[in-house]
């Protein structure tokens, strides 16, 4: 998954959440679900994505 | 006839040159190689060329002497943010000199700096006007730029200053973001740069699915060697480029053409790492809104819910006693109506009843023996006519208070 697809989803689930429009019996899945997507994208943020670094440098 | 020595005939030139052309003059020219000596002078190559820019119609040797040079230097530099260098049209103010050894050429004495200005800003506007026409002066700014341009190509010198304080920058940012960058190397200075950093540019663009950022950096001097980065082709490689590029070539005036057809420009490489933090940064802190948002408005929405449920419960039991006082009701009513109906009933039959009797009671025999009438029988058979009678019957006649006995004669 793309980080900006990742962010997109996020939005929209915040959306359908804060929209009032969510099943309750869906918010845990959803949660669930967002919390897959941060930590996702935290850590395409902060952690060193090994395989990026090795195609990179694998060109040298 | 006379004989002359060449260092004679040359000397002989010398003094002619001298007595007749004894002034200075302004001469327009542009430069077609330059080089300095050990000493601290500096030699030109001047020449004119024709319309077509391909021919030249004029050539000649000019020195700028250390003294002057001294001056010259940093004026012209400070003045056009430039340094005197090879392709450049410049207003210099010379006099003639002829030597036995070296011919002919001319000494320096002065450089007016706003014809070079001028002449580069013409040039300028003429790259600008063709870049307009190509339709692509705003190709490169029209891209998005990535969330998260974390995968950086640079291209810049490996030994240039700026490109290790653009590593560092990077690397050392506050918040910890990671980053990814590969240099393409291309000479940053000299008349090489042009070709150097388009061939940098196509070695990018032949693996632009791994990238998502191009940045352009240059060592961060305070002047340059001509105005590279106002070359129409780089300008063109930049504009029509398939990732945003970012210039940190750091002219200390104008933009150069490339800074303008760029994605974005900025003064220096530390500002355009500060510049790819910063976009990370916005990402980040999108990102922490909707983790907080996901968070809250999940607590909300189970606190509304909460309140929903308790909202029903407090009001289920006066519901219910509604209710119960409502069937309550219904079923008083319908008892009442029951009785309503019973007593209707009972009233309607006994006035049947009541009137049954009283044509009961108005049938009664003892009634009509009251009003005087009687009745007669016989063998206890009510006799209703006389010929039923025979000669000799005995005959009851029933009265209101007795009977009589008689015979028929």
């Amino acid at each position: 998954m793309k980080y900006e697809e990742a962010m997109k989803r996020l939005e929209e689930i915040v959306a359908q959440i804060e929209g009032g429009k969510l099943d309750i019996d869906m918010i845990s899945d959803r949660l669930k679900e967002a919390q897959t997507l941060i930590k996702f994208c935290k850590d395409k943020l902060y952690e060193t994505d090994e395989e990026v670094r090795r195609i990179l440098e694998a060109e040298d | 006839m006379e004989t002359l020595t060449l260092l004679e005939l040359n000397g002989r030139v010398k003094s002619t040159l001298q007595f007749a052309m004894p002034d200075a003059y302004w001469v327009q020219a542009e430069i077609s190689s330059m080089s300095s000596s050990g000493p601290g002078h500096c030699y030109l190559e001047l020449v004119q060329k024709d319309e077509s820019g391909r021919t030249f119609l004029a050539k000649a040797k000019a020195n700028i002497w250390k003294s002057t040079w001294m001056q010259l230097r940093p004026k012209f530099e400070y003045a056009t943010g430039q340094r005197l260098a090879v392709g450049m049209k410049v207003l210099l103010q010379v006099t003639v000199t002829f030597h036995e050894m070296y011919g002919y050429s001319l000494v320096v004495h002065d450089l007016d700096p706003t014809y070079t200005m001028g002449d580069m800003a013409r040039r300028r506007r003429e790259i600008i006007a063709r870049l307009t026409a190509d339709g692509v002066i705003d190709l490169n700014r029209s891209l998005e730029l990535a969330l998260l341009p974390q995968r950086i190509a640079i291209v810049s010198s490996a030994t240039a200053a700026g490109y290790g304080d653009f590593c560092n920058q990077l690397e050392g940012n506050m918040y910890g973001f990671r980053f990814y960058c590969r240099l393409f190397p291309a000479l940053m200075q000299g008349d090489q740069v042009e070709a150097s950093v388009s061939s940098a540019l196509n070695a990018i663009a032949r693996v632009r699915d791994k990238f998502d950022v191009v940045v352009i950096i240059r060592g961060g001097g305070a002047v340059s060697e001509l105005s590279c980065f106002d070359s129409y082709t780089l300008a063109s490689d930049i504009a029509n480029f398939p990732l945003p590029v970012i210039t940190g070539i750091g002219h200390e005036r104008d933009d150069t053409v490339c800074d303008l057809v760029s994605f974005a420009k900025v003064k220096t490489p530390t500002a355009a790492a500060e510049f790819l933090i910063s976009r990370v940064y916005d990402t980040a802190m999108a990102l922490e809104d909707l983790t907080r948002r996901t968070g809250d408005c999940v607590r909300e929405r189970m606190v509304r819910e909460k309140q929903r449920m308790q909202l029903l419960s407090q009001k289920l039991p006066s519901l219910f006693a509604l209710l119960k006082v409502r069937q309550e009701h219904v079923l008083e009513n319908s008892w009442n109506r029951i009785g309503i109906g019973l007593k209707n009933l009972i009233a309607g039959n006994s006035h049947k009843l009541e009137l049954m009797e009283k044509s009961l009671a108005a049938a009664d025999p003892k009634l009509i023996l009251g009003r005087g009438y009687s009745l007669t029988t016989c063998g206890g058979k009510t006799v209703r006519s006389a010929a039923d009678l025979k000669k000799g019957s005995v005959i009851v006649t029933v009265l209101r208070d007795g009977e009589i006995e008689s015979e028929v004669r």
